[in-house]
């Protein structure tokens, strides 16, 4: 199977996807490849966080200043993806004074609005802040999205000619002397793949965008030119409950262990910065999960007693010219290089860009997608600093539209706030609309217009609507998710589907696994294997490679008395 | 010494509720198993009720700072506090509940419409029995009246097909005082006796029977000024209200406390209130002291007395009653202390009519819109009453009281009249 | 002035309300204290003896011949097989006509919500026409408004799992309930008052489903307190068996059989209060002497000669955990569980992890033992899933657990009431 475009973007996470959005909004044909969902790589696991750039003041001024910049735009463009939570650098007596007044300082300098306030005054704001903070810095900081940014981009980016296409890796660069001239792409299949699993594409491409963050130097390979990507992971703690509404910084020049982030029901505990050889395979140590929560109680002390419902690692696709030579990962800069592989390295058809934080990835793409018009000769301006994401068109409706849908007020506040603009056309039904994830409040409307999106793929389906992310992780409403899949779906998908979303939640939850939510994961356990018998089905699953029914001896077991 | 499950302990609130008191770690405990729905007496009878585990843990863990609509379904708790003692996993779950409907009356319903006049009305019996009672007879009078009943539920909701208790011809505390106070002196056995205003006013015979035992026993009885316990404050949201009447009897009683008393009620819904809700929503300094020296009149006895082979020697008059446990009596785990105690008395046959709600809860009964659904939810208990033997109801609830009288015809009780007969008289 | 009684049930679930019945019948006099609702209501209502062994084998047709086989840490074991009967005896009594499957050693298979079976001892009669073994075809019906019973898929699934009969699923709206998100007891409520004629409403919608199929399977929500009125008025106007599938929490067959052991609690002249935990307890020399119960902040004694506890596993609140390990909170009995946190849990969801056996460790007169394998105390017993050893949620064998435990700890508390018991030196405590 063949196929051409213009350019050939590969990665799906916030980058890609912006570039995918930018170019196609300057008439360019896009075809955009991802090998898992959309958000699988970074993006997918990032810390939740919309910098001010305050946090890059003290030590990056450019980073902070780009940041800052970008706040403001995706707070316009992205608003539904995005809560202006405001935020905090908090100090203790033991951190440094001269620091404090750099940070207030340099912020300013780099033009982010930064506010003194007294320890006081700080827990006026947020009541749990421990009592011995004496000094906070606040600034514009905010909590985003991931998910719901990059699928908006995604959204657009088709609605405007582009494909977008995931479960598709690809397995090599095409150079023809010297040139990327395209890419050979093996579909993976599974659930909500356009296409069956092992068929493999050969796309043609005049441009090829390497935008696959931790990955760059894997692809990077193929066609022979030299990435140094240096990815580091970090952990981040997730707590069923926000104990603060706006984010919380350590003031303090960089360390582990110092930034909560409010993200939806939740609030993030983060991180630490280690490196690693291999972004698809490092360990997840318990004391990475016990640092966190040792630490930054020492800023809220409820943290110390309080529930997480799973810990997760990201890897940052940290970059910096091989001259550089850092030795600690966090020395790196955040700030985002693009690779122009003719240039560096006499490949043409290629261009890399790593590095970077959410924050400026529209940025990040409005510079590669001027590159590559560059080079494709393509006369255009970028608009995407002016034009809404879909759903973000018209935040004013959103109270208006609450009242409509016969739902409870909460239920329908989260829902209209997942949704955006498009709120009235998903919840305006006639037909019974249950809660089905009661926790993050996500009816089956809802749950349903994800569906018709990504077909049975529910790790999509979550990540589009937060079902299955709160409270019980999914215990509760798994199997009701999966419910939603048919008749689309038949049992067999189904079941696949319920499984693999099942096992992506448990694995997070392993690092939570004491005090409240253990319990969570025996009652979770007790009612899918005692009540529902998943572990034990006679049912084969698509995932234990049978595919007979293991043979139950009907006649053999008690039928009753009664029907004789 | 064994450390005790504290995972369940209620989110301490400031002593200003009206600065935004955060309970979404209260979420924290939630496994939503939904046993809390499943004993919600009001959910299994209305379906537009969404039950506890929604209106507190879900509710409150959606909310972000002050961006949060509270449903306005939070009005249809009845506060029977029934979820409380369901919930397996400790969540605060009526802690949550008060706040947030105490939330929604403040900041989204407006204090002129009929729903907010008619429900601070009737958070504040207390006040306008007080004004009642003076003049008894005119009193009952108009509130029997059937024109007063129609222009109650015409322009206030208050339902006209229940009657308006009637107010005694003297006050307990008028008679309290009249006899000149107590009749024991005691240095070390003191109670201080939170009333309630329906003791007070309509039933004093209750009041009067309290004391009595406990004279009977030795105890000196003080029976301090007092404001109402804020029951009926907390289940309509109006806590400014609650709140100045706690303050008052937390400082009253916290000193009689010093002085070597502890506090004793003759109402579970008063004892529930000084004993979890004040300790949950209120700050106040005593309010911990209180709560810890605060129980139930019977509870009381039996743990510092003998009472069990008092009842035993007892010869009364025969007597068969139905006895309800009020689900306030429940959460403090006095449901079954009636039916042990007083059953074992000789003649005397005490059924419990089992372990549903009444449906009254308090002034939720009474409002015009839950007049049907509170009988709903009664029907069982009514059931149970007819079926037992005897034509005379237990209780220790007033508008428990109420309500059995209102669905059977029967005659109803307190515990502690029934104590007087059997120990003092 | 402690509250005094021979045998004193901490805990009142299936394995308390055991121990406590097991005890009155010898005219001891017991009180069961419980702090909250039991775990009762989170369950499916099944009474499990025992499904699959530890291995994976199963599900099992006699759960009995397997129980031998069992390793001698086994719960099972430790309480003895005359226990486990004596437990389903009392359970079969107890329950009455409401509850099937005594009249053979055989499981029976139940289906799911989801459409797969489920091996298990005794059901309620409300379940009996719907067991997999029946091979008659079977029509199953889901309602529109609620999301964990989809007929078409479960019927789906059951077809796949090769069931001896025909299947289809069907949804209809259920009668007299507009708004979604109804609780359970909604449902069981308009069926139990019959309200607007809502029984004959659901037949009739049900019907213009049925095509041949001689029994309906609707979700457990057919009433709580009349389940064979309403199943009845079903029957007759459907002229087929219906049954019920039980569904996860909350369970109103799980409510039903809450009341059923409330309702033998109270006949046996057991004391029962419920609301307020125990918090705090004194031993002296190597027994128990008082447990206080906490009442809003004043810990009051009670008092009695034989404690049994009863309080739960994970879920229940029995067995509790922080960061630093594994705990029996009220009488501070051993529960061994690994150092490392990151063991007491396998990678895939479905695995054989340590959690699910977590508990305390008991002899065979079910008396906790602390570390050293000594008796914590002489006059304490241990019933239920607060005892550990045994995965009971992938074996099925939780009910059946509660039932021998609670049986074989409430018959050997009453006969301890007045007796002398273990010599110091047998016994762990020296206080």
């Amino acid at each position: 199977m063949a196929s051409r475009t213009d350019v050939l973007v590969v990665g799906g996470g916030s980058t890609g996807t912006g570039i995918a959005r930018d170019l196609a909004m300057r008439g360019v044909d896009v075809t955009l490849v991802e090998r898992g969902t959309l958000t699988s790589g970074t993006t997918g696991r990032m810390h939740g966080l919309l910098h001010s750039g305050a946090r890059y003041a003290v030590s990056d001024g450019k980073s902070a200043s780009e940041c800052i910049a970008e706040n403001r735009i995706l707070r316009e463009i992205a608003s539904h993806c995005v809560e202006m939570t405001g935020g905090l650098f908090v100090k203790r007596p033991s951190d440094s004074e001269t620091y404090f007044e750099r940070k207030l300082r340099r912020c300013r300098e780099c033009g982010i609005p930064a506010e003194p306030l007294s320890g006081a005054e700080a827990r006026r704001m947020e009541p749990y802040l421990a009592a011995d903070v004496d000094r906070a810095i606040r600034v514009p900081d905010g909590a985003v999205d991931p998910f719901r940014l990059c699928v908006a981009n995604a959204a657009d980016a088709r609605e405007r000619g582009a494909r977008i296409v995931t479960h598709a890796e690809v397995v090599d660069l095409t150079v023809d002397g010297g040139d990327v001239v395209g890419a050979t792409v093996r579909h993976r299949g599974g659930p909500g793949a356009s296409r069956a699993a092992g068929t493999t594409e050969e796309i043609h491409a005049e441009h090829v965008v390497n935008a696959t963050g931790a990955w760059a130097g894997q692809l990077g390979e193929m066609a022979g030119v030299d990435v140094a990507v240096r990815p580091s992971k970090g952990v981040m703690t997730i707590m069923n409950v926000r104990q603060v509404d706006t984010v919380i910084n350590w003031c303090r020049p960089k360390g582990d262990a110092d930034i909560v982030v409010p993200h939806e029901t939740t609030a993030i505990l983060g991180t630490t910065d280690e490196e690693v050889s291999d972004p698809d395979d490092y360990p997840e140590a318990q004391r990475e999960v016990d640092l966190l929560i040792d630490e930054l109680s020492k800023l809220l002390p409820i943290l110390a007693e309080a529930r997480t419902i799973r810990s997760f690692w990201g890897v940052r696709p940290l970059y910096e010219p091989p001259s550089v030579g850092s030795e600690d990962p966090t020395d790196i800069t955040r700030d985002f290089s693009l690779l122009d592989h003719a240039e560096r390295d006499g490949v043409t058809g290629l261009t890399t860009i790593v590095g970077g934080k959410l924050t400026t990835y529209r940025l990040m793409a409005e510079h590669l997608a001027d590159h590559v018009c560059d080079q494709l000769g393509v006369r255009s301006r970028c608009r995407t600093d002016e034009v809404p994401l879909p759903g973000s068109e018209d935040d004013a409706v959103l109270d208006e539209y609450m009242a409509e849908f016969g739902l409870r007020s909460p239920v329908a506040r989260r829902s209209a706030q997942r949704l955006g603009s498009r709120t009235s056309d998903v919840l305006g039904t006639d037909e019974p609309n249950p809660v089905v994830c009661e926790c993050e409040a996500v009816t089956r409307a809802e749950l349903r217009d994800a569906i018709d999106e990504v077909g049975a793929d529910l790790n999509a389906v979550r990540i589009r609507t937060r079902a299955s992310m709160g409270n019980c992780q999914g215990g509760l409403c798994c199997h009701r998710m999966a419910n939603e899949l048919h008749p689309a779906s038949d049992d067999a998908t189904v079941r696949g589907a319920l499984s693999e979303l099942y096992e992506e939640r448990w694995k997070g939850q392993r690092h939570a696994l004491w005090g409240e939510h253990l319990s969570q994961a025996m009652l979770n356990h007790l009612l899918h294997a005692t009540t529902m018998n998943r572990d034990h089905d006679p049912v084969p699953d698509s995932r234990d490679g049978r595919t007979d029914s293991a043979a139950v001896a009907w006649s053999a077991f008690d039928g009753g008395t009664d029907g004789d | 010494m064994s450390d005790a499950i504290d995972d369940s302990d209620p989110v301490r609130v400031s002593d200003d509720w009206t600065s935004d008191p955060d309970l979404r770690p209260g979420a924290d405990a939630c496994y939503k198993c939904s046993t809390c729905d499943s004993a919600c007496p009001v959910a299994a009878v209305d379906e537009t009720f969404p039950g506890p585990k929604f209106q507190g843990p879900e509710q409150w863990r959606l909310k972000r700072k002050e961006d949060v609509d509270v449903d306005p379904s939070v009005m249809q708790c009845s506060n029977c506090m029934r979820c409380d003692s369901a919930c397996p996993a400790g969540v605060s779950l009526s802690q949550m509940h008060n706040t947030a409907r105490a939330a929604y009356v403040d900041e989204q319903l407006s204090p002129f419409s009929r729903e907010y006049v008619r429900d601070r009305l009737l958070a504040n019996y207390g006040r306008l029995a007080r004004i009642g009672s003076r003049v008894p007879r005119l009193t009952n009078a108009l509130m029997g009246s059937s024109v007063v009943s129609w222009l109650n539920e015409r322009l206030l909701g208050i339902t006209s097909d229940r009657e308006f208790p009637s107010f005694a011809e003297q006050t307990f505390r008028s008679w309290f005082r009249e006899r000149g106070g107590s009749q024991v002196s005691s240095a070390e056995k003191r109670v201080a006796y939170f009333h309630g205003d329906y003791a007070n006013f309509n039933t004093p015979e209750v009041g009067k029977a309290l004391v009595r035992v406990f004279e009977r026993y030795g105890y000196e009885v003080a029976v301090p000024e007092q404001r109402c316990s804020g029951t009926p404050m907390f289940a309509n949201g109006m806590l400014p209200d609650a709140r100045r009447a706690a303050k008052f009897n937390v400082e009253t009683f916290r000193d009689l406390i010093e002085e070597g008393y502890d506090v004793v009620c003759s109402c579970t819904s008063c004892s529930m209130a000084l004993r979890q809700e004040y300790p949950e929503l209120f700050d106040f300094e005593g309010t911990d002291v209180v709560a810890t020296h605060t129980f139930e009149a019977l509870e009381y006895l039996r743990i510092h007395e003998d009472v069990e082979a008092d009842l035993r020697a007892a010869d009364p008059e025969a007597a068969q009653y139905a006895y309800h446990a009020p689900c306030h009596a429940r959460n403090q785990g006095l449901a079954t202390q009636a039916t042990e105690l007083l059953g074992g008395v000789e003649g005397v046959e005490v059924t419990d009519v089992g372990d549903s709600c009444s449906g009254i809860s308090g002034t939720y009964g009474w409002k015009a819109e839950n007049y049907e659904t509170s009988m709903q939810i009664g029907e069982e208990m009514f059931e149970h009453m007819e079926t037992a033997p005897g034509e005379t109801g237990l209780t220790e609830c007033p508008t428990c009281a109420m309500q059995m009288e209102h669905g059977t015809g029967y005659e109803v009780d307190h515990p502690l009249e029934l104590l007087e007969r059997c120990l003092v008289r | 002035m402690a509250i005094e009684d021979d045998v004193l049930v901490v805990g009142g679930g299936l394995a308390g309300a055991t121990a406590a019945l097991a005890a009155a019948r010898t005219g001891v006099r017991v009180r069961l204290v419980s702090y909250k609702k039991s775990t009762l209501r989170q369950a499916s209502g099944l009474v499990d003896v025992l499904g699959y062994a530890p291995d994976g084998t199963g599900p099992l047709v006699d759960p009995f011949e397997a129980i031998d086989a069992l390793p001698s840490t086994h719960p099972y074991r430790l309480a003895g097989t005359d226990a486990l009967g004596r437990g389903l005896a009392l359970f079969d009594e107890v329950a009455g006509d409401a509850y099937r499957g005594d009249h053979t050693d055989a499981n029976a298979l139940v289906p799911t919500t989801g459409g797969a079976v489920k091996p298990t001892a005794r059901y309620p009669a409300t379940v009996e026409p719907g067991l997999a073994s029946d091979d008659r075809d079977a029509l199953l019906v889901g309602f529109d408004g609620t999301t964990d019973f989809d007929a078409p898929l479960a019927a789906a699934h059951l077809g796949r799992a090769g069931v001896p009969f025909d299947v289809r699923g069907a949804t209809v709206t259920f009668p007299g309930v507009a708004a979604a998100d109804a609780t359970a007891t909604r449902f069981a409520q308009v069926l139990d008052a019959d309200e607007g004629g809502a029984r004959a409403v659901l037949a009739d919608r049900v019907r213009t489903h049925l095509d041949g199929e001689r029994r309906v399977g609707l979700p457990a929500v057919l009433g709580e307190t009349d389940p064979e009125g309403v199943r009845g008025a079903l029957e007759e106007a459907l002229g087929v068996a219906v049954f019920e599938i039980p569904t996860g929490p909350p369970s109103v067959p799980g409510v039903r059989l809450e009341a059923l052991f409330s309702a033998a609690l109270s006949a046996a002249g057991v004391r029962v209060e419920t609301g307020n935990p125990v918090v705090d307890f004194e031993g002296a020399g190597d027994r128990i002497d008082r447990a206080f119960v906490d009442r809003s902040g004043s810990a009051v004694p009670y008092r009695a000669d034989q404690y049994v506890l009863a309080t739960g596993g994970l879920v229940g609140g029995g067995i509790d955990s922080d960061r630093e390990g594994v705990v029996e909170p009220v009488f501070d009995c051993h529960v061994p569980h690994p150092t490392d946190r990151y063991d007491w849990f396998e990678d895939d969801a479905f695995g054989d992890h340590a959690f699910a056996r977590f508990g305390v460790v008991v002899d065979e007169t079910m008396r906790p033992l602390d570390r050293r394998g000594h008796p914590e105390w002489a006059n304490l017993r241990a019933a239920g899933a607060v005892v550990g050893g045994a995965d009971a949620a992938a074996e099925k064998s939780a009910s059946g657990i509660s039932l021998a435990t609670g049986y074989r700890a409430g018959r050997l508390a009453a006969s301890g009431v007045g007796a002398g018991e273990l010599t110091r030196t047998e016994c762990g405590h020296t206080r």
